[in-house]
């Protein structure tokens, strides 16, 4: 026997959709009116591929993951080569009208495989080998992503790898060296590899009226447009950061500063609270869940999540630098809305088939 | 033993996962709360001053210098006044003022906003070269009208104005088919409409920049966002000999007609003017109708160059090029020789030297002196129209000379399949007798005249002429010939000047030069007696063409006086008077200036 699909969840990433499309609307003044038909393309087929994802049984996508996970492997290689060029990323397959980003769809994969590890596992701790092997599954994806090179996308497996060894849980002392290894790189990389523009963009963050129009000049606009949108919003399409083009990539990464913009605290707050839905859903799937490799995928995915909206939304505000990731299933991107629908499809699948008899 | 699906320890790891980040959002949204509502008004505030401009930084176009290094084309700063219509709350308010305050005619401003490109925020040049009143009057109302910014550019200014308008020509707009698929148009770019002004284009056009700027909501420029300079456009010397142009210019004075001083061995145009003439500064800034039409409408037609596109019978001054033909196919020696008695009968009809009371006996060099016609009747039977339609054209006239490609008239060389395949009619037997001295259906351009009498100079090579010097010197096109041939030629040629005869000795005996007198008729009217009581559209045309010094050739000189009259008595005074100011400027006085 099976449950029915968790419709709250459906209503809530419904809804995200729906927004992402009036927002749209709303800027294309600015950037363009070709982009709405695309995304609500993608969005009604990102909607049928969750429900057919849901229908999968859930110990079949367990089963699979290897399988998964090694193609995306793949295809990230091939990218590398066949791949299209866009902004100095080579990240994208080019079919004919659509365009497909590989890099979306390999943190699907990881995600998969991790769960699935950690679900194999009976110890309650991680031994040395262990965390060498779920390091290397997140680590291999990620260099790859990293040569395209796609920053944002690769930060967005930095909490799969952090989760990953809290669930599997690493030993204090572990955690201890991995810090300390992190403070190193961190000071490392500040000195030797960081280009001047990235370093700029750090300390914008410090310093919030540094540099108003050069490296602080995107989350100044941002900000103000934020800012300016007040209790109700100037309404869509009459934002002027938006419509003066101001606002850098309003389609993208900037796109919930659009949205605050036209639709206030009001509209700002609706949107944080059908997030807060969806995330409250696989927050009740992990209580309900009685297998660890079903609850290790659906807290990767919450923390995947969390992790793009927090760093997203703390962007736009301005706490912290500007970093490439986008909002998920309200930025503009086919690959990303996709790839999102096909992982809460997969959760969905879990809720589906949370009670069976394996 | 475990039970291996036990997920307790896992879920209870999970929800430490879950609180931490629920806690960051819910942080996120304080933050969001702070930012909209109690910072609200100070944002909105710092929106509505908020106004980013794309404002392109003009690059100046390369100047163009003559070969001493006198100015030929400058840029002169300009005050423009630029708007953006992306700012502005209502254009029809703005378009009421400027056209209130006299700066445009609205009519005009209204359609170029219609088709304007969308999305670019580029602003619109709606008036160039603005006076230092209407400046004033603009920034009085800036408050008022924000989206309109006065910018400094540049105006294209020729110092020598009519002077030299045809060879370093004038700008104008780049269209909008032009302008299709090009990066880095602006909407008002200007590029060279004629001259060295579009034979340069390339090399004088900059790269405009841009720059992005914050500006508040009235206008003032806050910071730059970003700034992309212009790249200058390259300054270019051209063979241009600004002392012989301007003698150019005198000796034509009123009359409408053509210049061409070449290099002999170089083809280097060293002067070109094309009279009656006009300011091609006019062109510089937005032309008004009445401006347009007064320049377009002139029945002298002072926009065409007739040094390249005016086509005109070389009457005389063709002789020269059929003796040559004549001694290279072996038809005739410089011995042979004719009885002119002032006319001739030939297939049934009379036809007449200029002289009435005839040249007695004539060869070749008496013949190329007195210019006498029935001696080149004669010479032009035995050669035939084929024969001499395919010397004329190996020395270079009848056809374009590759000068300035799009601008440049071929001329004409008539022949029985040209005249099957264009007129429709036979040819006559009469009309070979008419082209043997250059009448009838030949026609030629001055320039091309001057090209050819460089190749009797310079001893056979056609040169390439040109206005823009390159590192490597333009090959010419080889004529073989027999030097001895060329020497009778070149003989009979000082004779014109020098002998006791000649059709130029009066104006030119005292220079060292040779050259050929031409007097191209217009009309033939039934009483032939005196072309002095012919209305003036009538009249001949006068030819000379020569070059100088005879001793080392140096420049060739065509000049071409347009109902002028008599070759000798009006166009060879004009060119002395060249040639003088030729020999003064000289190889020797620039021997030390730019190279070529």
């Amino acid at each position: 026997m099976h449950h029915r699909i968790d419709s709250a969840l459906m209503l809530a990433i419904g809804s995200v959709l729906a927004a992402s499309l009036v927002n749209l609307y709303g800027v294309s003044s600015a950037v363009g009116s070709g982009l709405l038909l695309r995304q609500a393309i993608w969005g009604i087929f990102g909607m049928a591929l969750l429900w057919a994802c849901s229908l999968v049984r859930a110990t079949y996508w367990e089963r699979a993951a290897p399988k998964i996970y090694a193609i995306c492997l793949l295809a990230l290689v091939a990218v590398l080569f066949l791949g299209q060029v866009r902004g100095g990323t080579r990240g994208w397959f080019v079919l004919g009208p659509v365009s497909l980003q590989p890099s979306e769809f390999a943190r699907l994969g990881t995600m998969l495989m991790v769960a699935a590890f950690l679900g194999k596992r009976e110890e309650d701790h991680l031994d040395i080998m262990a965390f060498l092997i779920i390091s290397a599954l997140v680590a291999v994806p990620v260099t790859l992503v990293l040569l395209e090179p796609d920053l944002g996308v690769a930060l967005t497996f930095g909490p799969i790898l952090v989760v990953a060894w809290w669930l599997g849980g690493l030993k204090p002392r572990v955690w201890v060296a991995v810090a300390l290894l992190a403070v190193i790189t961190a000071g490392v990389a500040w000195t030797t590899f960081l280009k001047p523009y990235q370093k700029e963009r750090v300390l914008t963050v410090l310093d919030q009226d540094r540099d108003p129009y050069g490296a602080g000049y995107q989350v100044r606009q941002s900000r103000i447009a934020v800012g300016s949108g007040g209790l109700t919003g100037e309404g869509i399409g009459q934002g002027s950061q938006s419509v003066l083009r101001f606002l850098p990539a309003q389609q993208t990464d900037f796109a919930f500063a659009a949205w605050a913009e036209s639709t206030g605290f009001i509209g700002g707050s609706a949107l944080l609270f059908a997030f807060g839905v969806i995330l409250f859903r696989l927050g009740v799937l992990t209580e309900k869940s009685q297998r660890r490799s079903d609850l290790s995928f659906v807290t990767l995915v919450f923390a995947w999540l969390a992790f793009q909206i927090i760093v997203n939304l703390g962007m736009v505000m301005g706490w912290l630098p500007t970093t490439g990731v986008t909002l998920p299933l309200f930025s503009y991107g086919g690959s990303s809305v996709i790839s999102t629908c096909a992982t809460l499809g997969i959760v969905q699948s879990i809720w589906r088939h949370r009670f069976v008899n394996q | 033993m475990r039970i291996r699906t036990d997920p307790i320890l896992f879920r209870r790891r999970s929800r430490v996962v879950l609180a931490i980040m629920l806690g960051a959002l819910g942080l996120l949204h304080f933050k969001l709360a702070h930012l909209q509502i109690i910072q609200g008004e100070k944002w909105a505030q710092l929106a509505e001053n908020n106004r980013l401009r794309r404002i392109p930084i003009p690059a100046p176009r390369g100047r163009i210098f003559d070969r001493q290094g006198g100015l030929l084309a400058d840029n002169a700063p300009a005050w423009q006044l630029l708007v953006f219509p992306d700012e502005a709350d209502d254009l029809d308010r703005t378009v009421d003022f400027l056209t209130d305050q006299g700066i445009i005619e609205g009519q005009a401003l209204n359609q170029r906003f219609k088709a304007r490109r969308i999305g670019t925020m580029a602003p619109l040049v709606v008036a160039e070269n603005i006076s230092w009143e209407h400046v004033a009057r603009v920034r009085a109302h800036q408050s008022d009208f924000p989206e309109l910014s006065i910018v400094s550019g540049y105006r294209r200014s020729y110092p020598l104005s009519a002077g030299t308008a045809h060879v370093v020509g004038y700008l104008r707009k780049m269209t909008e088919s032009e302008s299709e698929g090009l990066e880095d148009f602006q909407p008002d770019q200007m590029i060279g409409a004629t001259g060295v002004e579009a034979l340069g284009e390339d090399l004088l056009q900059g790269r405009y920049g841009k720059r992005r700027v914050i500006v508040s909501a009235v206008g003032r420029q806050l910071g730059m966002v970003e700034e992309d300079g212009p790249t200058p456009g390259q300054d270019l010397v051209v063979t241009i000999d600004t002392r012989i142009q301007k003698a150019a210019v005198e000796a034509l004075g009123d009359n409408a007609g053509a210049v061409v001083v070449l290099d002999v061995h170089s083809g280097a145009v060293r002067a070109l003017y094309s009279s009656p003439s006009f300011d091609p500064n006019i062109f510089s800034s937005s032309m008004s109708p009445e401006q347009w039409s007064e320049i377009s409408g002139d029945p002298q037609h002072p926009l065409q160059n007739r040094c390249l596109q005016g086509t005109y019978p070389p009457a005389s001054t063709i002789k020269p090029f059929l003796a040559l033909a004549g001694l290279q196919e072996g038809l005739v020696d410089p011995q042979w020789s004719v009885y002119c008695r002032g006319s001739i009968k030939l297939y049934g009809h009379t036809f007449r030297c200029w002289r009435r009371g005839g040249h007695g006996t004539v060869n070749m060099k008496r013949g190329l002196e007195v210019s006498c016609d029935i001696y080149f009747y004669l010479l032009g039977q035995k050669l035939g129209i084929e024969r001499m339609g395919s010397w004329l054209e190996r020395f270079g006239l009848g056809r374009p000379t590759g000068l300035g490609p799009a601008q440049e008239a071929s001329g004409l060389i008539g022949n029985p399949e040209w005249s099957r395949r264009v007129r429709g009619t036979p040819w006559y037997a009469g009309e070979s007798v008419s082209v043997s001295i250059g009448q009838g259906p030949v026609l030629v351009t001055a320039l091309q005249m001057a090209r050819s009498f460089a190749l009797l100079a310079n001893g056979g090579h056609l040169v390439q002429p040109h206005l823009i010097p390159q590192s490597t010197p333009f090959e010419p096109e080889e004529v073989p010939l027999e030097q001895a041939n060329l020497g009778v030629v070149v003989s009979g040629l000082e004779r014109v000047v020098h002998g006791e005869q000649g059709t130029a000795r009066g104006a030119l005996r005292n220079l060292p030069i040779a050259g050929k007198t031409g007097t191209a008729q217009v009309a033939r009217l039934p009483d032939e007696d005196s072309t002095a009581e012919r209305p003036h559209h009538l009249q001949h045309h006068a030819w000379f063409v020569g070059w100088g010094p005879i001793e080392d050739p140096e420049f060739a000189v065509a000049v071409l006086v347009e109902h002028g009259g008599g070759g000798g008595s009006v166009a060879a005074p004009a060119a002395a008077a060249i040639f003088r100011a030729a020999f003064r400027s000289g190889r020797k006085a620039v021997s030390a200036g730019k190279g070529e």
